[in-house]
């Protein structure tokens, strides 16, 4: 195995407030790893830095071994860097299909000639296939977290940074969604990297976790050490009644 | 993606043959002219639709790209005394240059600073007509061009064939994975970035290929009047166009085309009105506006026709 992203001393500053201060951590490629931390603790704009959609102060970002740091948003993508947003933001007044469409037709994307059945393909996988012809805005919550996930994959990614997929789902969708991420983990081989707050999903499924409080990493260890590390419990598990059930 | 269906295509049609064959029928010259004009706008306000009504992004200066086409139609006249029908291409090309002055400084940006630009990029060459006056003729303008056509009646059909090339093409693209991507753009840019596409180059090539049709346009308009003054490029005339656009059915491109040929017939049909014209076409255009938001070709046609489909 060796390290697909490497991130270094990767800094930001929103005026006063530091969002995040050197962060280091390496992923292992084929790794399930993910990032907790309270809110506020800079989890997304660490995901926004990642992918370029706001420029980090100093660091580095190396991606495949190759320099992330200022590259444009889609130029990341196009790398084999995907990611899905926290509030699913998808494209209003298309079908589901053409939602996915729109991200086949990216430069990395080109392999596959016919975008439809590419898309159809994709929505098959993620288990929408049956709502193409739909209009995006007759979806479920549920079901925009596997359109966004969707839309990700057609960029064929190598990483996939997924944040908060669980967040305002209710439990019975929480675990079909989990296990198409485990499944995309262990059939794609696809390095995963997420952010989440539901505590015990999260747990049961990434193999090592990297918990940030007041945008600094304070312990990287699997989720079993991690939930007993003092540093954690005070920071995160100590504060939320979620303690006692997750651990 | 989407095909066209034998009902849009039989409707097409049903139009062009009634504009075609509308000036023979009335034989007048002055209700061809005023056909030609028509049509004219109907080129301005699809291509207006192409850029703006997909992605979103509104362009208040449409007649810098008319005022653009139509002065270099009356240079190459009046300065080079060249052939007129070099007057289309290099129009186009003019106004395409234009279009990549203004768009890459501000179309990478989110807000309103595009819309702004072009406002103010369309009064700034205004004010650059009359300052530079021994140039460009000041508010005289440059006049003495040559007609591409002699007879009005051909010209007439002549300038409808370019819109139907227009409309066809920019539907076309419209309908493609450009148009695709295009209304995604105006969906959500971010989410665009995530999927990976290059979301400033495609607002950019689409600006282009607005600016290209609007400067063959504002050419084929100066070849109309045989002259050219600084009022091509004020605001009125791209606030003309995007009302049009509104009025037709934004994002269609078909619809803006037919709503501009509505709107100026119905310019025309109120000097009736004399001195209340004013008031009956703001009056008529807030009515249609405040009941019909949508706009009213476009949408009418849809329902129209929806059984049929």
């Amino acid at each position: 195995m060796s390290a697909i992203l490497e991130v270094k001393d990767l800094s930001k500053r929103f005026g006063g407030l530091t969002a995040t201060k050197n962060v280091s951590f390496s992923l292992e490629s084929g790794e399930l790893t993910g990032i907790l931390g309270p809110n506020g603790a800079g989890k997304t704009t660490l995901f926004n830095l990642l992918t370029g959609f706001i420029a980090a102060d100093s660091g580095s970002v190396l991606f495949e071994g190759q320099e992330l740091r200022g590259l444009a948003p889609h130029k990341i993508v196009n790398r084999g860097v995907a990611r899905t947003f926290q509030l699913t933001r998808p494209f209003l007044g298309m079908t589901v299909l053409e939602n996915v469409v729109v991200a086949c037709l990216s430069p990395r994307a080109r392999d596959a000639h016919d975008k439809e059945a590419r898309a159809q393909e994709l929505l098959d996988h993620v288990g929408l296939g049956s709502k193409a012809r739909e209009p995006v805005e007759t979806l479920p919550y549920g079901d925009l977290r596997r359109l966004e996930i969707a839309r990700a994959l057609a960029t064929q990614p190598n990483l996939l940074l997924l944040d908060e997929p669980f967040a305002g789902l209710g439990s019975s969708e929480i675990e079909p969604l989990a296990q198409l991420i485990k499944r995309l983990h262990r059939e794609q081989k696809l390095t995963i990297l997420l952010i989440e707050h539901k505590l015990r999903e999260f747990m049961a499924l990434v193999s090592r976790v990297i918990a940030i409080d007041f945008g600094e990493i304070i312990a990287i260890a699997p989720p079993a050490e991690i939930v007993r590390n003092p540093r954690v419990i005070e920071a995160y598990i100590g504060k939320t009644e979620a303690a006692h059930a997750s651990a | 993606m989407k095909q066209l269906s034998i009902v849009d295509l039989s409707g097409a049609i049903v139009v062009v043959a009634l504009l075609a064959l509308a000036p023979v029928l009335l034989n007048s010259n002055y209700f061809t002219g005023v056909l030609t004009v028509c049509v004219i706008y109907a080129i301005w306000a699809a291509s207006w639709d192409f850029m703006s009504g997909l992605t979103g992004r509104e362009n208040f200066g449409h007649s810098l790209f008319i005022g653009a086409g139509a002065y270099t139609a009356g240079f190459l006249a009046t300065v080079w005394y060249a052939n007129p029908w070099y007057s289309l291409p290099t129009a186009v090309v003019v106004a395409v240059a234009f279009s990549l002055i203004v768009g890459f400084p501000t179309l990478r940006l989110r807000g309103p600073y595009f819309a702004l630009a072009m406002l103010s990029a369309s009064a700034i060459m205004q004010r650059l007509c009359l300052i530079f006056w021994e140039y460009s003729g000041g508010e005289e303008g440059l006049y003495g061009l040559d007609p591409l056509i002699q007879s009005p009646l051909h010209y007439y059909w002549f300038v409808l064939a370019i819109l139907v090339a227009a409309v066809a093409i920019l539907t076309a693209l419209a309908q493609s994975h450009w148009g695709l991507l295009l209304r995604a753009i105006r969906g959500d840019e971010a989410t665009c970035q995530a999927a990976g596409i290059n979301v400033t180059f495609y607002k950019i090539a689409s600006l282009t290929i607005s600016a290209a049709f609007a400067g063959l346009g504002g050419a084929l308009y100066a070849h109309y009047q045989l002259q050219v003054s600084p009022p091509l490029f004020s605001v009125v005339v791209s606030i003309t166009v995007i009302i049009m656009v509104y009025v037709g059915g934004i994002g269609s491109i078909y619809g803006p085309a037919l709503g501009a040929i509505m709107l100026t017939l119905l310019t025309e049909l109120l000097r009736t009105f004399g001195e209340y014209r004013l008031w009956v076409y703001t009056l008529t255009l807030m009515l249609i506006l405040f009941f019909l938001p949508n706009g009213l070709i476009a949408p009418l046609w849809r329902r129209l026709t929806e059984r049929f489909r």
